[in-house]
């Protein structure tokens, strides 16, 4: 209906209806008596200001005073008013028509209130139901076309693109202190935009719901705020929710793709070693009566030993080493990593260990392979000794190899820990080229820092340096 | 002659073995999996058992406890670096585990350990005075002893030296030795025992600084080896 035609209508029917109570009371007058009659006339009064409001109301409450007064009042047909009691039934029509007007305005605005709210409810509804589904997208397309049918011109997103400056200081307020902002609000109002946070202060998405000031020009009302905070604020929750969702899908993947990475790497080791386990095992039952023989084992042993290094330099690599810190004592790691060795002949291998040197805190298997790698390239280079060290310098332990060997000159040191580093010039090592990448990936694993000094046997000194 | 189960699913490792053994003066009963293992051990006779845990047929920590139920000491051959696994196998009741690819030497000197302790009678805690090596311990009087010199231990420096002469030789796992001497509820504080290990090398090793008895397996265990 047109509300053009809704306000006439409006009208019209408390007058038909006055015009209804005349004619029946001035057709009953004789039988009902006056005081009726004006009673009558408070049913057109109600009518127009319940329907209408207040000046349906006021209408319908001046035409019954005046038609009751015309019609039913003697001297009939005359609007003279002769004694007070017929001002008071006037008066009372247009107290009736004020206060029923005034309530039904009330009630109306509470129910058309209750009806917004209930619409809102639903469209949030329908918003957390697209969230719930993991449909981000589609929530917040539907969020900004419900906004705009609404409220007009609606930004959702993180980008300042477009704003004023004004508007951008609002944006960044908003942002920063997890308040409605600008326009409409008590802060920054004379922002054209009004900036709603998708989340409170310090919590979640970096996203903000922007309305355009109405097209009006008038000023947006803080209810219209305050239910676009709410959709605001479920479609920051939802986007939260995603968001985490996603975080713990992408962390699952990467976990099942180390599994399977760290697997890889163990079956591989598993599978190169039983068939050079058959190949040593031949090889030495033969090599007490060949010399040929005797080399392929040798040979063979150097092979176990540069898979098993590749081996390690792939897990370093992969990130798959997850060190479990225990407490060692050093001398049983020093005692253990000498057992694995074979020292050359014309070379000899010692410590110094402090018998009350602190525990340290190390994975022992890694650690282990580290005092290996580093005797061995120790034994490498040596001309009669290599020596194990250790001491309590500046809190931390300091455990270190070093030989009399040529040394490392200063400018080598940082690249002698890369892959496949050889010091130029005579190297009668015949490792993987491993070795020192393999000690410097494991001791960083555990937390450690290795470091080559000049040793005062003459050669290098490699350091490593842990907690104690 | 000795007897000797050997439990591998690869027959080149079962061949070589079988030599290994031969040249050690043993006789080799193969075994491919799980099921024929429990057969041969169902037909009695078996000295020992050298088994690979990696079978197709059932896990080979399953075994373990079945070969220690008839007394058959187990040395566990393992292709993985993985200690948690050589750990489990020990705390099972292997006596001892060796990694390929292995050497045929210390393949038969750890044979050798593992048959003598399976000499003594199982019940070794039972027995009042114990030995190993330069070692005596006499659980009744509580008194220890080495080289004949008699040693004063604090009571927890005494169970230490106590499990560790029980086992002759073969390893125990931290876990094993901490729940043995501290409790159940100690053994993640691997650092009672380092710390009782340290004490307890001033008082019997030569050079405690260089170990000779008391020795460590890294992230497994401690055990006593002579000489």
């Amino acid at each position: 209906m047109p509300p053009m035609w809704r306000v006439l209508t409006s009208y019209a029917i408390p007058l038909l209806g006055v015009a209804l109570v005349t004619w029946i009371t001035s057709a009953m007058l004789a039988q009902w008596g006056l005081a009726s009659a004006a009673l009558l006339f408070l049913l057109p009064v109600l009518l127009g200001a319940a329907r209408g409001g207040l000046g349906p109301g006021l209408l319908a409450a001046l035409a019954g005073a005046g038609a009751y007064n015309f019609f039913l009042l003697p001297p009939y047909f005359s609007f003279h008013v002769h004694g007070p009691d017929h001002a008071v039934s006037v008066l009372v029509l247009v107290l009736v028509a004020l206060v029923t007007s005034r309530l039904a305005t009330r009630l109306r605005a509470r129910e058309e209130e209750a009806n917004a709210r209930a619409a809102i409810s639903e469209e949030l509804a329908q918003i957390s139901r697209l969230l719930a589904k993991g449909a981000p997208v589609e929530a917040l397309e539907r969020a900004r076309a419900y906004v705009a049918g609404i409220y007009g011109p609606v930004r959702i997103d993180g980008s300042q693109d477009g704003f004023s400056s004004l508007d951008q200081a609002a944006f960044a307020w908003a942002m920063h202190n997890g308040d409605a902002t600008g326009h409409g609000t008590g802060v920054m109002a004379a922002a054209e935009w009004t900036f709603l946070p998708l989340s409170p202060k310090g919590r979640g998405s970096h996203a903000l719901m922007a309305l355009a000031r109405p097209a009006d020009g008038h000023t947006r009302p803080m209810v219209q705020i305050e239910h676009m905070q709410q959709v605001a604020l479920v479609l920051g929750q939802g986007c939260d929710r995603i968001a985490l969702e996603e975080e713990r899908r992408a962390r699952e993947t990467l976990a099942e793709s180390d599994r399977l990475r760290r697997t890889f790497l163990a079956s591989l080791a598993h599978d190169f070693r039983t068939p050079l386990t058959v190949i040593t095992g031949q090889l030495e039952t033969l090599a007490t009566r060949s010399p040929e023989a005797g080399e392929a084992l040798n040979a063979a042993r150097r092979l176990e030993r540069t898979m098993s290094d590749l081996i390690a330099a792939a897990r370093i690599e992969e990130g798959s080493l997850r060190p479990q810190a225990e407490s060692l004592d050093l001398i049983d790691a020093a005692d253990a990593a000498f057992g694995a060795v074979v020292v050359p002949a014309g070379l000899s291998l010692g410590h110094v260990i402090p018998a009350d040197l602190p525990f340290v805190r190390a994975d022992a298997v890694l650690l282990h392979h580290v005092l290996i790698n580093l005797i061995d390239n120790a034994l490498g280079h040596a001309a009669s000794r290599v020596m194990l060290g250790a001491a309590l310098r500046d809190g931390q332990v300091a455990l270190w190899v070093e030989d009399d060997g040529p040394g490392v000159p200063p400018d080598q040191r940082a690249r002698i820990f890369e892959r496949f580093a050889r010091i130029e010039g005579g190297d009668r090592a015949q490792g993987s080229g491993l070795g020192l990448a393999i000690v410097r990936g494991f001791a960083e694993a555990m937390g450690m820092q290795v470091s080559i000094e000049d040793s005062p046997l003459g050669g290098a000194r490699f350091i490593l340096r842990m907690g104690a | 002659m000795n007897r000797v189960l050997v439990v591998d699913d690869e027959p080149a490792i079962l061949r070589l073995l079988g030599a290994v053994l031969a040249r050690g003066g043993y006789e080799a009963a193969g075994a491919a999996t799980a099921s024929a293992a429990l057969a041969a051990l169902r037909g009695g006779g078996l000295s020992a058992a050298i088994l690979d845990l990696g079978l197709p047929d059932r896990d080979g920590l399953e075994l373990i406890p079945l070969l220690r139920a008839a007394h058959v000491p187990v040395i566990v051959l393992s292709a993985r670096e993985d200690v948690g696994e050589k750990v489990a196998a020990l705390d099972l009741g292997a006596s001892d585990y060796i990694t390929k690819p292995f050497d045929g030497e210390e393949l038969l000197a750890r044979l050798r350990v593992a048959l003598r302790q399976s000499g003594h009678p199982s019940g070794a805690a039972a027995q009042e005075v114990l030995a190993y090596g330069p070692l005596r311990i006499d659980t009744a009087r509580h008194e220890a002893s080495i080289d004949g010199r008699g040693l004063t231990l604090p009571p927890k420096e005494f169970a230490l030296l106590q499990a560790l002469v029980e086992a002759g030789g073969r390893i125990l796992t931290h876990a094993a030795l901490l729940e043995k001497v501290w409790g159940r509820a100690h053994v993640g504080d691997v650092e009672y025992l380092r710390v009782a290990i340290r004490a307890l090398r001033l008082k019997v090793e030569e050079d405690p600084a260089h170990p000779r008895l008391i020795r460590n397996e890294p992230g497994i265990g401690y055990r006593l080896m002579e000489g």
